[in-house]
């Protein structure tokens, strides 16, 4: 980097101020979950109002890199499957709290994803996604080979010792605040990095990773950036599921389907932007839950058909994603409107 | 021991034959269109259930089916590229990605909802027929699958030396705008390209059958291999499919008699080490990886 960019602040320093609007949006969100988490009783919907969140939150955590910097990693499940299993297996053969066990996950899991993303970056469009899909395969397949450690396909059931300091909770309502929680630090995290230069140098690199090398951005750099603030955030999720679930097994966690979702919701919300994995976590969970729910095993894989269908629907009609769609319709209406009382005062002036 | 090893190695090299005849209706598309498919696999799976249910139904065998399945794959191709691979042709490669993924999703669950997740498997005489050669035994339907692969690989390539459509996909394949400009219908030659990779993948499907059994997610495991065997090659490589078919053969089958729980490691090893170090494949021209293919 030149003496002049380092002079005007490092790729933290906020190039803008977070639009006060986004953090009403966020603190609305949080009551209303908040809300929710104390009135409502019924367990199937507290239970699906905190895989919204959680969903919320890991989507979130994938779109920094596979949106902000535009690099459509479906190996996600790698880091995730770190979190779970390092925070179970500290808690169960140590009894190291899940709280302290999540960092150390996350730190494992930035770790690893500083080693597969700095050699992979190099590589563009496919043959990125396919990197991502073999380390995620290859992390599976010798967490299964480990069985002395990691019990293999049995996978690790969570003993249910409640108490705050195991991260395990009687109450469904306590992992609502949790997974909010959660969510609340995948959204300022977006917010800060979208606001922010590094914001702008990942969008410059998305749009045209040849052009913004040649305004001097150091691509590899911000990409890896990107990769270990994303893959942090996703081992996170990886403990909160292994907290909540109470069962990790090497199939669910490391699984490519799981890589998939966490994209998916994001491209349908809106990839790259803040609120478009959230929306589309919003959107694709309670389908997936309440079909689950409702059809039992007769109609297993119903819902993902309908994913698949609307995936394809997006990409095609809508490839901004819906927030970015719907955004637009609004500002086109609200344009409008605004049109008409504001020319007369330009002619006047 | 030393028997055994020519054994691994004989069931190696026919392995590789089911893998590159999967691997080269990826790679042809993926030359010409330049469109990863991550529903390579799932076609597979069409193919294979079509195979299944002509002998549950007719009671035709997956040889004497095959035209039939490979015309139906033909034809699925010609519906999906109209669907979805053409209106995403000019698309981010994240969004080419994300809508072959949605097809693949969709057509794997739509296989559970109608199919139930039970494993399915056709037997005839000819799959379990054993051929001796010494002290190394020869499946049949292996044999056949590898001989066929060969044979539809040559077949291919004939096709695209000799016939005037086959230059035009090479010349498509090599510079697009050119191509427009030499008057090719560009439109026509992706149809007919992503169609017969669908019914390569079709032939792939009837020869498999016999083989192994037919269930939703059979595609996910074939299609990763692929992936491998492509890149291995060279995507948009087909000569470089056929290789990169034997050499993962090869490696699964010596990995698998070694280190038998680690055996898909090891080729997804092999595959992180090629992408990392020559993204081109062994075969590839270098430059490939981001341009498409030569």
């Amino acid at each position: 980097m030149s003496a002049t960019t380092r002079s005007e602040g490092s790729m933290f320093t906020a190039y803008r101020f977070i639009p006060r609007s986004s953090l009403y949006v966020l603190a609305g969100l949080a009551v209303v979950a908040a809300v929710l988490a104390f009135t409502v009783k019924d367990k199937f919907y507290l239970h699906l109002l905190i895989m919204m969140l959680f969903y919320a939150a890991a989507s979130s955590a994938w779109n920094i890199v596979g949106g902000f910097a535009g690099q459509l990693s479906l190996g996600h499940a790698a880091f995730f499957g770190i979190g779970a299993y390092t925070s179970t297996l500290l808690f169960i053969d140590l009894g190291i709290s899940p709280w302290i066990g999540m960092l150390v996950g996350a730190a494992l899991a930035t770790a690893v994803s500083g080693a597969i993303g700095y050699p992979s970056f190099r590589l563009r469009g496919p043959f990125f996604t396919l990197v991502t899909i073999a380390f995620a395969e290859v992390l599976r397949i010798l967490t299964l080979y480990a069985h002395d450690l990691t019990k293999g396909s049995i996978g690790i059931s969570v003993p249910f010792r409640p108490a705050v300091g195991n991260f395990i909770f009687r109450q469904l309502s306590a992992y609502v605040y949790v997974a909010l929680a959660f969510l609340v630090v995948a959204v300022l995290v977006s917010l800060w990095i979208e606001n922010s230069r590094l914001g702008y140098y990942l969008a410059a690199l998305r749009e045209d990773e040849d052009a913004a090398q040649a305004l001097g951005i150091d691509t590899a750099r911000y990409k890896l950036v990107a990769v270990l603030v994303s893959a942090f955030l996703t081992a996170l999720a990886g403990t909160f599921y292994a907290q909540y679930i109470f069962y990790i097994e090497p199939f669910q966690t490391f699984s490519l389907d799981f890589s998939v979702l966490l994209a998916m919701m994001a491209i349908i919300g809106g990839m790259g932007t803040v609120w478009g994995p959230v929306a589309g976590a919003f959107l694709v969970t309670p389908l997936q839950e309440i079909l689950q729910a409702r059809l039992g095993g007769g109609f297993q894989g119903l819902h993902l058909v309908i994913y698949g269908a609307v995936l394809i629907v997006v990409v095609i009609l809508l490839p901004q994603g819906i927030v970015p769609s719907l955004a637009a319709w609004g500002r086109r209406a609200l344009g409008r409107r605004e049109a008409v009382p504001a020319s007369p005062k330009q002619g006047d002036a | 021991m030393g028997a055994i090893l020519t054994q691994v190695a004989v069931s190696g090299i026919l392995l590789g034959g089911v893998y590159a005849l999967i691997s080269i209706g990826l790679t042809l598309i993926f030359g010409v269109l330049r469109v990863i498919n991550f529903a390579h696999g799932e076609f597979l799976m069409l193919a294979m259930y079509a195979s299944f249910w002509l002998f549950q139904l007719w009671g035709i065998g997956p040889y004497g089916s095959m035209p039939v399945v490979v015309a139906l794959l033909f034809v699925v191709g010609v519906i999906v590229q109209f669907l979805v691979i053409r209106p995403i042709l000019n698309a981010s490669a994240s969004m080419q990605i994300a809508a072959t993924v949605g097809l693949s999703i969709l057509l794997q669950n739509l296989a559970l909802v109608t199919m139930t997740a039970n494993y399915r498997s056709v037997d005839t005489p000819l799959s379990k027929a054993v051929l001796s050669a010494g002290p190394v035994l020869l499946g049949v339907s292996r044999l056949l699958a590898f001989l066929v692969a060969l044979a539809i690989t040559g077949l291919l390539f004939l096709f695209l030396q000799r016939t005037y459509l086959g230059k035009a996909i090479r010349c498509t394949a090599q510079d697009r705008t050119a191509a427009l400009l030499m008057g090719i219908n560009i439109d026509r030659v992706y149809l007919v390209t992503f169609a017969i990779g669908s019914a390569l993948v079709g032939v792939a499907g009837a020869l498999l059958t016999p083989l192994y059994p037919v269930f939703p997610t059979v595609g996910t495991y074939f299609v990763l291999v692929a992936f491998v065997v492509v890149v291995l090659g060279g995507l948009g490589n087909l000569t470089g499919a056929l290789l990169g078919g034997f050499i993962i053969g090869l490696v699964e089958a010596f990995s698998g008699f070694y280190v038998p729980e680690l055996k898909e490691a090891v080729y997804f090893v092999v595959f992180i080490i090629v992408l990392l170090i020559r993204p081109t494949g062994l075969f590839g021209v270098v430059g490939a990886e981001e341009v498409g293919l030569k």
